[in-house]
Formats: structure tokens, sequence, C-alpha cells
């Protein structure tokens, strides 16, 4: 297997809403990516210590995970800190999520590989940039680089320029419009590109380019030769 | 007037449909529970006199009958809504609304029969199911990623109208047959919209975060 990336990107920032959870896929790994009242973001591995529930379909509570099934909830640290079904307890130590670092670069929230991921290594910040979308698809990675490099942004009619920032964040610049695409692994057929734009880009027509790319990522090889 | 009688079950999504409405609508209403599963009463003698579809929902009204959700969503909004918001029958987003409207009774009922395959056990194809619904639930996705770009909140209006109530439903419900929600972030965004709307209700399998 290939070495997985440190940070990989897991949503566009401005789609997870304060109070608000998702799931997230990260190399087959299932990760819980939620943002507290105050607007932070946390990603957690999507499991509740309890029974397994998956904490992508719990909800906020100020500053708090709550789990679906019986309520179990978390603080921003992972620690479980409340037990409904016991409220006098004092919950011990022992339970607690498995947390990842998360960090929030260029619109897109990004996931640790390890709680302790550095953020040294994230891509270089920018500014003005502006949200296209997230396109899922079933291909592989290499794939998607591969389309996203030979496929013309709007308004042209060659190839854009590629430009690799990480191992999986490239930029593709086509006359003025220059459009970032943060390469989220899933799994070995599945993938997840968020976009976002220089700001004054047409957007809308980015956006109906990414869906259109969704059609040529899904089109099995031999027949799209 | 005699008191508007809603036949349905609780378990079934395109009733939930019918509830929603009443409920967000305010609208007085008696509710008769049909034992579809695992009585099949919508199919017995006595119900099919009264819709010979024997689907549910449908209801009754000075002894008039109406099958098929959407039909009564449509005459429900029009009869109970001054505001004319919910079936905005005479401006421009009427084509809008209809259509959404035929696109839930249509592409994402692929959605309605994948979750009953799925919690009741009833026979289908489930992977072929939930394949239409996917590609149902993209579409709308899609949409909603346009309509975000434009500043719109809602499929067919700047207000939402009962294209968006018809459709919510089986997005809500879509983890009930294993679909989850993070492939479709612009729909995550429009559920929670609609959830917090005065008169929102929930049905089991849509949770009420409480
Ligand atoms: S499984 Fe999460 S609280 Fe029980």
């Amino acid at each position: 297997m290939t070495s997985q990336p440190i940070w990989s990107p897991v949503a566009l920032s401005n789609m997870v809403e304060p109070s608000t959870s998702t799931g997230a896929v990260v190399n087959g790994a299932e990760l819980v990516v939620w943002r507290d009242s105050s607007g932070k973001a946390h990603v957690w591995e999507d499991r509740c210590p309890h029974r397994g529930m998956r904490m992508s379909f719990g909800f906020v509570r100020g500053d708090h995970l709550a789990c679906l099934y019986h309520g179990w909830q978390y603080d921003t640290a992972g620690q479980c800190s409340h037990i409904p079904a016991h409220p006098q307890l004092e919950v011990p130590q022992t339970i607690r999520m498995q947390t990842f670092a998360a960090a929030e670069r260029n619109g897109i929230i990004w996931a640790g590989a390890t709680a302790d991921a550095n953020a040294a290594l994230l891509p270089a910040e920018r500014t003005g940039l502006v949200t296209v979308r997230s396109l899922y698809a079933d291909c592989t990675s290499a794939k998607a680089l591969k389309v996203l490099a030979a496929t013309p942004l709007p308004g042209s009619a060659d190839a854009p320029t590629v430009e690799a920032i990480t191992e999986n964040y490239v930029s593709l610049t086509s006359g003025p419009i220059r459009l970032l695409v943060a390469i989220q692994i899933m799994g070995e057929e599945k993938t997840a590109l968020h976009m976002m734009a220089t700001e004054g880009a047409p957007v809308a027509a980015l956006a109906r380019y990414a869906q259109d790319l969704r059609l040529i990522l899904e089109t099995p090889v031999a027949e799209a030769a | 007037m005699s008191a508007l009688t809603l036949y349905n079950y609780e378990l079934d999504e395109n009733s939930y449909r019918v509830r929603l409405l009443l409920s967000m609508l305010g609208i007085q209403h008696e509710i008769y529970s049909v034992n579809m599963l695992p009585g099949r009463e919508e199919k017995s003698p006595a119900l099919l006199a009264l819709n010979p579809c024997g689907t549910l929902p449908f209801i009754e009204q000075d002894g008039t009958v109406m099958f098929g959700a959407e039909a009564i969503l449509a005459h429900l909004a029009r009869n109970n809504d001054a505001s004319r918001k919910w079936l905005p029958i005479d401006g421009p987003d009427f084509t809008a609304t209809m259509m959404w409207l035929g696109f839930a009774a249509g592409p994402l009922q692929a959605a309605v029969k994948a979750r009953e395959v799925a919690v009741f056990a009833v026979g289908g194809h489930l992977e072929r199911l939930k394949a239409g619904a996917r590609a149902a639930f993209r579409i709308m996705d899609d949409h909603m990623v346009l309509r975000q770009i434009e500043g719109k909140d809602w499929f067919a209006a700047d207000h939402p109208t009962i294209a968006d109530l018809a459709l919510i439903p089986s997005f809500a419900l879509s983890r009930d047959f294993n679909i989850d929600h993070e492939e479709f972030p612009a729909l995550r965004l429009w559920l929670r919209r609609f959830r917090r709307l005065p008169g929102f209700i929930t049905m089991p399998g849509i949770p009420d975060y409480h």
C-alpha cells in the first residue's frame, strides 16, 4: 500500500455548520467530523465506545457530541463526561474516543492521520478563495488526477496547467481561472474532490464542470477509450 | 364541513409526507391507523371500497376520497395556505414546484421502495433500488449546489414549497437502507434548514435530537 498523506481533506469548511456532525471516510477508516457550538472542528473515529454506534448519527450539545443510541456525551477532548442512565456517575477516564488532529486551511477541513499530526505539513495558506463544491465519485484517486489534468476548465478548449501543491492537493489554472482541488481517498474505488476557486471565478460554471467530470470519472476506462 | 380523515400507517414514508404537511399547516384532522403490516388492511374490501388503488395514504372528507401523496399535498396546500407559498399557484415558481413534486413521485420512489425492502422485508431488489435512490439523491444534491451558488435555500422558490416537503422524507430516512448523508453535503444543509421550520415533526427513523 502507498503511504498515507499526513493530512487528508474531509469536507468543505462551510458545508459543516456549527453544532452539526457528518461522517467521512479516509482510506476505509470511518471518521466523524463535527463542529462544536463555538465553530471549532473536531475529527474522531466514528464509533461510540459504548456499543459502537456511529457518532456521525449523533448530535451536538454545546461543546459535546452526544451519541444517538444511549445519549453518552463526549467533550472536545473525546472524553466521555456524561452517561444519561447513570447521571451521578463519575465517568472513568478510560471511556474516550480515538481523536485525530483537525485543521482548517483554504476553506477545507483536514483530518490528521494521528492526534498529533504536524500542522507545519498542511498546505500553505491562501486567501481570497470561494467555495465551488465537493464531488463524490466511484473511481480511484489516480484516475481522478488524470481526468482533472486532461479536462479543460470552463471557457477553455485546452487542458489546464497543473501544479501539485501536495500529494493530495492540486491547483488547475486556465487563463484567469484557478481551481484548487483537495483529494480525499475514501477507498480503492471511491474518491471525493473538494473544490475551491480564486475569487471572481465563475463558480456556477465550475460547479457544472465538476458535475460533468463525475460522468467521465465513473465511465469504465475500456469504454472511454 | 366534516372532519378530514387521513388513512395512514405510522411507518409508511408516503403517509408521513401528508402528516408532515398537516402539521406544518396546522390542519385539523382525524387519523385512521391502517394495519398495513402485517395486516395488509389497505387491500381489504372495506378499504378498497374507499381507495381502489389499495395504497396509502389517502384522505376522506365529506364523502370524497383522494389518493396519491403528491396530489393530496397540492390539494391541502391549495385550500389551507392563504399565503400561497407552499403551492405557488400563480407565480413563476409553479413550474419548478410541480417538476420536483413529480420527481418525488417518480425517480425518488426508488428510495421509498429501497426502504420498504430494507425495513419491512418485502420483496424487491435492494441493490438496484439503492442505486436508483443514490442517483436520485445526486440529482437533488447537484441541484441544491447550484441553488446555493445562486443564494437560494430551497428547491423551487425563495421559501419552502410542497416540493421540498415531498423530497425531504426519503433523504431524511436514507440511513434506513444504508445510504449515508456524507456524499450529499448540500442536501445535508437543506435538511437541517427544513427541520427548523415551524410545525416540523419526525417519524420513526428520523431522530428527534433531544
Ligand atoms: S452506543 Fe453510544 S451511547 Fe450507547
